[in-house]
């Protein structure tokens, strides 16, 4: 018995102890460390996710708990608690971090999928500006569309660049208005060449091809039509075709002839004026035309009377089918090129007054109108 | 007895001067003037994560004082308000320079690559005027259309700059600068295959 109570005031004595351990260790610490820097380590976390850029008002919100509760750490650090009084500050503390778990998750799973977002943004508008490329190159109409493709090019740069800093925003908008800007370019593709998708134009020149062929047949003696579309000339003679070359037209032959300088080859019928062997062209050989006619004139003065051309413009003239001469001069200003072998070929063919019908295209589905129709089925797609 | 009538009066200066304890109006008008200048001085945009901070730090020190407020004329405590104003203010103000030095740099950084780009389209248009102007009509047209783009984005640049929206000016900067790069070296390709060839005389079209 006498051996039993030592044993029983000793572990009362040793369960005392604990107590009053566990109470003074309560005590001292208001805050466990650990929460406070867990909650440390989610405030890095944020600012590497560049939270306050991506998401503001979520950083912003996260920032002003954690701001209020470590101003209370810092005033909690003098308090003495005891083991059984629930600690407010704490369980804020922990209800913040569990928050900021979940907000690290979330934003970076948002982080990610803006950058998936950019990035595909930006192989998609690549991918259309290089289609939109070859289009514009395949019908010459680099020139119509002006300074629009550097606008879009600098844009994509931008892209680029900003994905590269991590601002995937900015890289989406920039990438965004690249992508407007070429629908832009299909718009005014559509607005200048629209006539060769034009029914009634093609209908009208199909009437001009055919009366040129008829006049060649009435008159038995040949005649010339030009396709610019097509890029190709026809020799008729007879009602017949007798041959066909490929030819280039002005630098920016694939437009409405407008004023001089403006480096398009007219569109309408015309007559050979003037056969130029060598010595009286610097070309190989030359054939020039009427050009302005009446229509063209006519054409001309109105444009200028609406508004539409500066009244400081002229009309231009010396348009001709002419040879390759002049290595520098391998394309045209407005004129119809021919390698010099067709040009001789042609030219023995021909002769004063041969009529010369150059027309937008010859039928419905010509290239231009083939490209205008696929640009028109991409706008929507970036 | 004597000892009561002694304390008391002690004891009701004590209560009056606890009763009068104020809010620190004064530092916290500066903490507030000290924010508002860090904002101007473009802290949200150059230290954001900061600018947040300081942010909540006013609102927790708003709060303080709201708690304090409400409780009875007696037991008000306007310390931790204090504390809280004085550091805000500091942090604020160490925000300002540090947004400041930051924007300072981004200007820099856009003024140095807008040179560049302003240097780089002068030489791509001393370039063009020596670009063989016959040899391929539509490219050197093509050309002249693409550094005019270039010579109008560097309004844009300039803009940019004015906006005080630098990483744009920047970017649209470089971009400049890669785009007439590129444009020169294909004008300097037809220089060295076609050499400074004069086209033929200019005529009527």
């Amino acid at each position: 018995m006498s051996s039993h109570c030592p044993r029983a005031t000793w572990a009362i004595l040793g369960w005392g102890a604990l107590v009053l351990a566990g109470s003074l260790s309560g005590c001292v610490e208001g805050v466990p460390q650990d929460v406070i820097e867990a909650v440390e380590n989610i405030d890095r976390d944020l600012m590497d996710l560049r939270a306050a850029e991506f998401s503001p008002s979520e950083y912003a919100k996260f920032a002003h708990q954690w701001m209020a509760l470590k101003a209370r750490v810092q005033a909690d650090e003098d308090l003495i608690r005891w083991p059984w009084e629930p600690n407010s500050l704490e369980i804020a503390l922990r209800r913040l971090q569990e928050e900021g778990v979940h907000t690290v998750s979330r934003l970076t799973k948002e982080r990610e999928s803006l950058r998936r977002s950019a990035k595909d943004k930006i192989a998609r508008v690549e991918d259309r500006i290089r289609t939109m490329t070859l289009q514009v190159s395949a019908i010459d109409s680099r020139l119509v569309l002006g300074q629009k493709p550097v606008e879009t090019d600098l844009l994509m740069k931008q892209a680029h660049a900003f994905y590269e800093q991590g601002r995937y925003d900015r890289s989406l908008d920039a990438s965004d208005r690249a992508a407007q800007n070429l629908a832009t370019q299909a718009a005014v593709l559509t607005s200048e060449l629209g006539r060769y998708a034009n029914r009634d134009r093609i209908s009208r020149w199909q009437q001009m091809v055919k009366e040129t062929i008829t006049w060649s047949r009435t008159h038995r003696t040949s005649a010339i039509v030009i396709s610019k579309a097509d890029r190709v000339l026809t020799l008729y003679r007879n009602g017949q075709k007798v041959l066909s070359y490929p030819v280039r037209l002005g630098f920016n032959g694939i437009r409405e002839k407008r004023y001089q300088g403006d480096g398009a080859t007219p569109e309408g019928r015309y007559r050979i004026t003037s056969k130029r062997g060598r010595g009286q062209t610097q070309f190989y050989r030359a054939l020039l035309l009427d050009y302005p006619n009446e229509d063209d004139r006519r054409r001309f003065q109105l444009a200028q009377k609406t508004g539409q051309i500066s009244a400081s413009r002229a009309i231009g003239g010396q348009i001709e089918i002419h040879g390759v001469e002049n290595e520098l001069m391998a394309q045209t200003l407005g004129c119809v090129m021919l390698d010099n072998p067709h040009m001789a070929l042609l030219y023995d063919r021909v002769d004063k007054g041969t009529p010369v019908t150059i027309v937008g295209a010859l039928h419905e589905q010509n290239s231009v109108a083939l490209t205008l129709a696929t640009l028109d089925d991409r706008r929507e797609e970036t | 007895m004597d000892i009561r009538l002694t304390a008391l009066p002690a004891i009701c200066a004590l209560l009056l001067l606890t009763a009068c304890a104020k809010p620190p109006t004064e530092q916290i008008e500066a903490a507030e003037k000290a924010i508002k200048e860090a904002r101007e001085s473009g802290a949200s945009t150059y230290v954001p994560e900061e600018y947040a901070k300081i942010e909540g730090t006013l609102a927790a020190l708003k709060k303080e004082e709201t708690d304090q407020e409400s409780k009875f004329s007696l037991l008000r405590d306007y310390g931790k308000v204090e504390q809280l104003a004085v550091a805000a203010k500091n942090e604020a103000e160490h925000l300002k320079t540090e947004a400041t030095k930051k924007k300072e740099e981004a200007k820099t950084a856009a003024l140095q690559a807008q040179q560049v780009a302003q240097e780089a389209v002068k030489t791509t248009l001393e370039l063009v005027a020596k670009a063989p102007t016959g040899k391929d009509r539509a490219a050197l047209e093509s050309i002249k259309a693409d550094v005019e783009a270039l010579k109008a984005s560097l309004n844009q640049v300039q803009m940019a700059i004015d906006t005080e929206d630098y990483p744009t000016a920047q970017t649209r900067a470089k971009a400049i600068h890669e785009k007439s790069h590129a444009v020169s070296q294909e004008i300097e390709a037809a220089l060295a295959k076609t050499g400074k060839g004069k086209p033929a005389a200019a005529k009527k079209k």
